[in-house]
């Protein structure tokens, strides 16, 4: 017989859990911040006609991207006493989260670069602007465009991966939930404030980003219902209204 | 050295199994979710929508949390691997739907009009016709998603599935060195998912040859 | 009142109507909106079997859509459509599932954007609706897929995947696929325009072929050549509306209507 009170008991959990709340959004913040930095530098520095460069550079990228973050914690906080280095828990996944936010977000910056077309930096060429004024002004405001979706997009996966730093005994929302829970075995109710913690995060936060990819990328395409619909609804193969206006033809 | 070291490497099993078998439900059941999203009541695509924003919205480590502590607070106890891979294929669906769905999107209308146009019935335009070019046009997504899917793997170790991860932290308690420990299960996770990438690019490059994808 | 399947009422309706009229294809009364803007308007035509129509007229007229509604890719909202006995009345709401089909049976429709299955082959292409709706065997189904690509002159090209082929032949291959599920009546919609014009060339000859063995075409075009030697009947459509219908002589050389003299200054006048 199951004793179904989680269900509206968790509420009550939700202020107990709020300092962690706001240890995760600061460990979020330091870590993508540096993170896209490190990463805008190295997808620059993947591209590079210097082969040992080229090489670390991806190196980093790919144990960034590669490697389970929560090997990349360990190994921040177990791993580096034995090279003589001790950090303490914070510090430790600040490290860990600005490698795999660097690893991932290279890769979304360099999508970015890479769909410029090369005509652009031709003309930037032409007009004989420096390199650094062809990033600046050319490069990079059009990179954005298709960048900054992905990366919004990062920042919210990268908040949810801060639950991972309790492993290495951090105070953010997942240690307080622990805490509370081998005290008072409350478990489901304690878990279930803490993943509405996130979700009032997280859920806005793709609102956000849905809002972004609108205004900044490619225009919307149907969505699924009406694709299906159309085909389900009316005879095989029969359209809706607007659907084929992008052909033009009348 | 050796044997810690093959010690941590057999752990690599229960990493794959559970990639694998999270990966095989997810790509499975993706898809009937999938046709929650298309149906006419308001109120079921409003339930898809609930479904994929709250299981990818919640951080993987506290749904694992949920289906191994919390189901066990209520007196239904899951083994750490029965948690897990509960936890993981529920992730996994919610992701594969979406895969699914962004494919489908991708299939010019074209398609469906000239199968409309000959005649063709609804089980096999969808067998024939767009099936095999959601496929085609999913592919790379379904292979991220599993290497995602690897990655996410690690965290059975905290509940005491004794993969990569957790044998590699024994490991480190038993004999330091916590940089050979993790670092070598992070090698071994880099290595796993080189067939995946290998192989996933090979697909791509053989649909590629045979036609562009529109 | 709206009843969305062939009734006994309607079977009855086909036997007496269809004494009435002879003519092969006929429309009456076709009208079809999206939204606000009315497409086809109240449209009205006939085609005697063996005929080939060619519709005309500027961009946006609504020739596109009527030719859609004929094998049902638009659903019209008022009007009649009768091929040969089958005859479906749209006022009374959407057509079931055995008209559409028993309608689609008839047609051959050819896009302008060609449509292929890109995962096929030519040959698959032209075979598997052969297989899966005239439920012909895989033989049968292969060996009148080759005919048919033979037929417009791409057998070598059986087992190319679309994307190996240039647009006039991907487009011939289409051509091929609809003409190997014996429609009755062929349907174009603008079948050249996305192509050069010597790749048209290709195409309207295929076309041409195609109405010397006596098949029953309607044809969306622009190109003014096909429509004043191949077609027997011209239809001038503006503004969902055909203003002028006639044989080709008399539309193309000495119109009444001032709107297609001017379409046709405009179009052949360069």
């Amino acid at each position: 017989m199951t004793d179904m009170t989680w269900l509206y008991d968790w509420p009550q959990y939700i202020p107990d859990l709020l300092p962690g709340l706001w240890k995760a959004m600061t460990l979020t913040a330091i870590s993508c911040f540096f993170g896209y930095l490190i990463g805008m530098v190295l997808a620059l520095l993947v591209e590079t006609p210097r082969a040992w460069v080229r090489y670390v550079a991806l190196s980093i990228v790919e144990i960034g991207r590669g490697v389970p973050i929560l090997v990349l914690l360990f190994v921040f906080y177990q791993g580096l006493p034995q090279a003589g280095v001790l950090l303490d828990p914070y510090p430790a996944a600040v490290l860990a989260l600005i490698l795999s936010a660097a690893g991932y977000s290279s890769e979304m910056i360099r999508a970015g670069l890479n769909s410029v077309p090369r005509g652009q930096s031709e003309a930037a060429n032409s007009l004989s602007l420096s390199v650094m004024d062809n990033y600046r002004f050319v490069l990079i405001p059009q990179a954005a465009r298709i960048s900054i979706p992905p990366l919004v997009n990062l920042t919210i996966i990268m908040f949810q991966a801060t639950s991972l730093a309790t492993v290495i005994t951090v105070p953010e929302i997942m240690q307080f939930a622990g805490i509370m829970g081998s005290a008072t075995f409350e478990y489901m109710s304690i878990y279930i404030a803490a993943a509405v913690i996130y979700l009032c995060i997280t859920i806005p936060g793709g609102v956000l980003s849905s809002y972004l990819e609108q205004r900044m990328g490619a225009p919307k395409k149907r969505s699924t219902r009406q694709v299906l619909l159309a085909q389900f609804r009316k005879p095989l193969g029969a359209t809706n209204n607007k659907s084929h206006s992008a052909s033009g033809r009348m | 050295m050796l044997e810690i070291l093959s010690y941590i490497a057999m752990g690599a099993s229960w990493t794959v199994a559970i990639t694998l078998g999270s990966a095989a439900v997810g790509m499975a059941l993706g898809a009937p979710l999938l046709v929650l999203s298309t149906s006419k009541f308001a109120a079921v695509r409003g339930i898809y929508s609930a479904i994929v924003h709250v299981v990818r919205g919640v951080p993987t480590l506290v749904w694992l949390f949920i289906a191994y502590f919390g189901v066990g607070q209520l007196g239904l106890t899951l083994s750490p691997v029965m948690a897990s891979m509960l936890a993981l294929s529920i992730i996994a669906t919610a992701y594969m739907a979406e895969i699914y769905r962004g494919g489908l999107q991708a299939i010019p209308s074209g398609q469906w009009e000239a199968a409309g146009a000959l005649n063709l019935d609804r089980f096999s335009t969808l067998r024939f016709v767009i099936s095999p070019q959601v496929f085609r046009a999913a592919s790379p997504s379904v292979a991220t998603q599993i290497i995602g899917l690897l990655k996410d793997s690690a965290l059975v170790s905290t509940v005491g599935v004794a993969d990569l991860v957790f044998r590699a932290g024994v490991m480190t308690q038993y004999h330091a060195d916590g940089l050979y420990m993790f670092g070598f299960a992070g090698l071994i996770y880099l290595l796993l998912s080189l067939p995946i990438a290998i192989f996933s690019r090979k697909i791509h490059t053989r649909i590629k040859r045979k036609y562009v994808i529109a | 009142m709206s009843n969305s399947q062939l009734s006994l009422q309607d079977i009855a309706r086909k036997e007496e109507d269809s004494s009435m009229d002879t003519s092969f294809v006929s429309i009456s009364g076709l009208s079809k909106s999206f939204g606000e803007h009315k497409a086809v308007n109240d449209v009205s035509m006939s085609v005697a079997k063996g005929e080939v129509v060619s519709i005309i007229g500027p961009s946006g007229a609504g020739k596109s859509s009527f030719i859609r509604c004929l094998n049902l890719l638009e659903v019209p909202e008022q009007g009649t459509l009768r091929i040969g006995t089958e005859k479906i009345r749209f006022d009374e709401g959407v057509p079931g599932r055995v008209a559409v089909r028993s309608l689609r049976q008839k047609t051959g429709m050819v896009f302008q954007s060609f449509n292929l299955f890109p995962h096929f082959t030519a040959l698959k292409n032209v075979a598997l609706p052969q297989m899966r709706v005239h439920k012909r065997s895989k033989q049968e189904a292969e060996s009148r897929a080759m005919e048919e690509l033979r037929r417009v002159g791409l057998e070598s090209k059986a087992n190319a995947y679309p994307s190996q082929c240039s647009g006039g032949q991907q487009q011939r291959i289409a051509i091929a696929r609809a003409l190997a599920m014996d429609p009755q009546l062929m349907l174009f919609d603008e079948p050249t325009s996305g192509l050069d014009p010597e790749i048209g060339a290709e195409i309207l000859q295929v076309m041409r072929q195609l109405a010397d063995d006596d098949m029953t075409m309607l044809v969306v075009t622009h190109e003014m050549e096909f429509a004043r030697h191949v077609s027997n009947q011209v239809v001038v459509m503006v503004d969902g509306s055909i203003i002028e219908k006639g044989s080709p002589e008399h539309i193309m050389t000495a119109p009444s209507h001032e709107r297609t003299q001017k379409f046709l200054s405009a179009v052949l006048g360069r």
